[in-house]
């Protein structure tokens, strides 16, 4: 079995287990982290769908076309309920119907939905969601919880996103460049690595989020 | 991949790793500094509550003690008066009924004097009027005369005026441990020291009686402590309540004269009422 192969059947492992610990935490959370544990069922499911494209297919663009706009809704749908200012939630409203809208016109047009990977979309969705993880640090700063930051599953949560909006907006940004310049650079290895961070972070955060509404419930 | 497109991409990805690592330590660093902020904010804001209650609750206490003294003075006093003149204008032929009659008059007398003398102690402008000093020296002797206690007073150091909101507030404490001191100790000495230093005001109260339990483990002061250590609280002043069983017991108020809370920061009026 080639490393990459290796590094692909662990990487659903782990998608796997986020998925049954969202299940395990699902009646423990609240709304918020109910839809995190929702997405995180959806990416195993659509990682399992890609895998089976690849065989079929040869090629997982079509699966991809689903994860990008489905993960970016359930994103926003957490960061929806968190905001609370209501123009922000309205403007992630409209996003959220605007995203859904060009990655069909997308998938029809632009970026074949069986032969081209949606860049496009993944590059529009992982800014927003930069945009908006970098908003929620600001709506923390100006109303500091008493609970300590790193009990905090709203903190782990956003850093999370933030992380993988950045880290995978510029890994796009760095695979474009290479096929503009015709040079090809192999960025799979760093691919998984922000997905396995990325992963231990979203499990980190329904963790957090599990005890934290347990604290609640046991102050009554 | 070739070499140097692998060192951009190393180079790359290393620069935003730190970046993204480097704004999350920023945001906890930020946030906990804003957390800590946001604690010591609530902490003044309850403090500046309990002192506005704490002053609430003296001010309505001298107002009560203000209206009893003004109706010791303009009523009852007036009635014994009355009382004493009509003794004095009851013809009796027999010389028992005389010295009754002047026994009498000489208990309704002493009545008088010993109601003024309350009326005046309880009275917040009377207090205010004579300062702490003169107003605890008076006090001193009603309790020598009355032969309850035997109290001596100590002054040390040069009289200076502490305010006479804060004067009375130290008035009040005073009053408080001699009340305390006369029901229960069974004390037969009470000592006041007065100690005027530049820097520094301590009020000493001791007496000689039975004492009781203080400390940690003891689950609650009574509410004349609790009073006492409310009303050093307030203009800023520490009071420290030291007894044990059969060791008497020893209340000392320290204040900083030039931290009197009620008179600097010149949100609050100077005088209660």
């Amino acid at each position: 079995m080639k490393p990459i192969h290796l590094i692909e059947h662990s990487y659903q492992i782990v998608l796997l287990a986020v998925a049954v610990i969202g299940i395990f935490l699902y009646k423990k959370l609240n709304e918020q982290f109910k839809i995190l544990a929702l997405s995180a069922i959806g990416s195993f499911l659509v990682n399992v769908a890609s895998t089976l494209t690849i065989k079929i297919l040869g090629t997982n663009a079509p699966a991809l076309h689903v994860e990008s706009p489905m993960l970016y809704i359930f994103y926003a749908l957490v960061y929806y309920c968190l905001f609370t200012s209501k123009n922000l939630k309205a403007a992630i409203a409209i996003s959220i119907f605007l995203v859904s809208l060009l990655a069909i016109i997308n998938a029809v047009t632009f970026q074949p939905f069986l032969t081209t990977f949606p860049t496009y979309i993944d590059q529009l969705t992982l800014a927003i969601l930069a945009l908006l993880s970098l908003l929620l640090f600001r709506q923390m700063l100006l109303a500091p919880s008493t609970t300590p930051l790193l009990s905090q599953s709203i903190f782990w949560y956003n850093t999370a996103i933030l992380f993988y909006a950045t880290t995978l907006f510029f890994i796009s940004a760095l695979s474009n460049y290479s096929l503009a310049y015709g040079t090809y650079m192999d960025l799979t290895y760093l691919w998984y690595v922000i997905l396995f961070i990325f992963a231990i972070l979203l499990t980190l955060s329904l963790l957090k989020a599990s005890k934290e509404n347990q604290r609640i419930h046991a102050k009554g | 991949m070739q070499r140097d497109d692998l060192e951009l991409v190393i180079l790359s990805t290393t620069v935003l790793f730190v970046l993204v690592i480097g704004f999350i330590v920023y945001f906890v660093v930020l946030y906990r500094n804003r957390q800590l902020k946001n604690r010591q904010e609530q902490e003044a804001l309850q403090s500046a509550f309990n002192q506005e209650l704490l002053k609430t609750q003296i001010e309505i206490q001298e107002q009560t003690l203000t209206y009893i003294s003004n109706e010791i003075h303009d009523n009852i006093t007036q009635v014994l008066s009355f009382v004493k003149l009509n003794l004095g204008l009851v013809n009796s032929e027999t010389e028992t009924n005389k010295k009754k009659i002047t026994e009498s008059r000489e208990l309704v007398s002493q009545s008088i004097n010993d109601l003024r003398n309350l009326s005046k102690s309880l009275s917040f402008e009377h207090i205010t009027q004579l300062g702490l000093v003169k107003t605890i020296e008076i006090e001193t002797d009603r309790i020598n005369n009355s032969g309850l206690l035997d109290a001596s007073l100590i002054i040390e150091g040069e009289i200076y005026t502490l305010g006479e909101q804060c004067e009375l507030v130290l008035f009040r404490i005073f009053q408080e441990a001699l009340n305390n001191t006369l029901k229960y100790s069974k004390a037969k000495l009470f000592k006041i020291n007065l100690q005027y230093n530049a820097e520094l005001f301590n009020l000493t109260l001791e007496d000689d009686g039975i004492g009781f339990l203080t400390g940690p483990n003891v689950k609650s002061d009574g509410l004349g402590l609790r009073n006492m250590k409310n009303r050093a609280a307030l203009i800023g002043a520490d009071a420290i309540i030291d007894s044990a069983p059969g060791e008497g017991c020893h209340i000392k108020v320290t204040l900083n004269p030039s931290k009197l809370r009620l008179y600097t920061d010149g949100v609050h009026q100077d005088r209660f009422s």
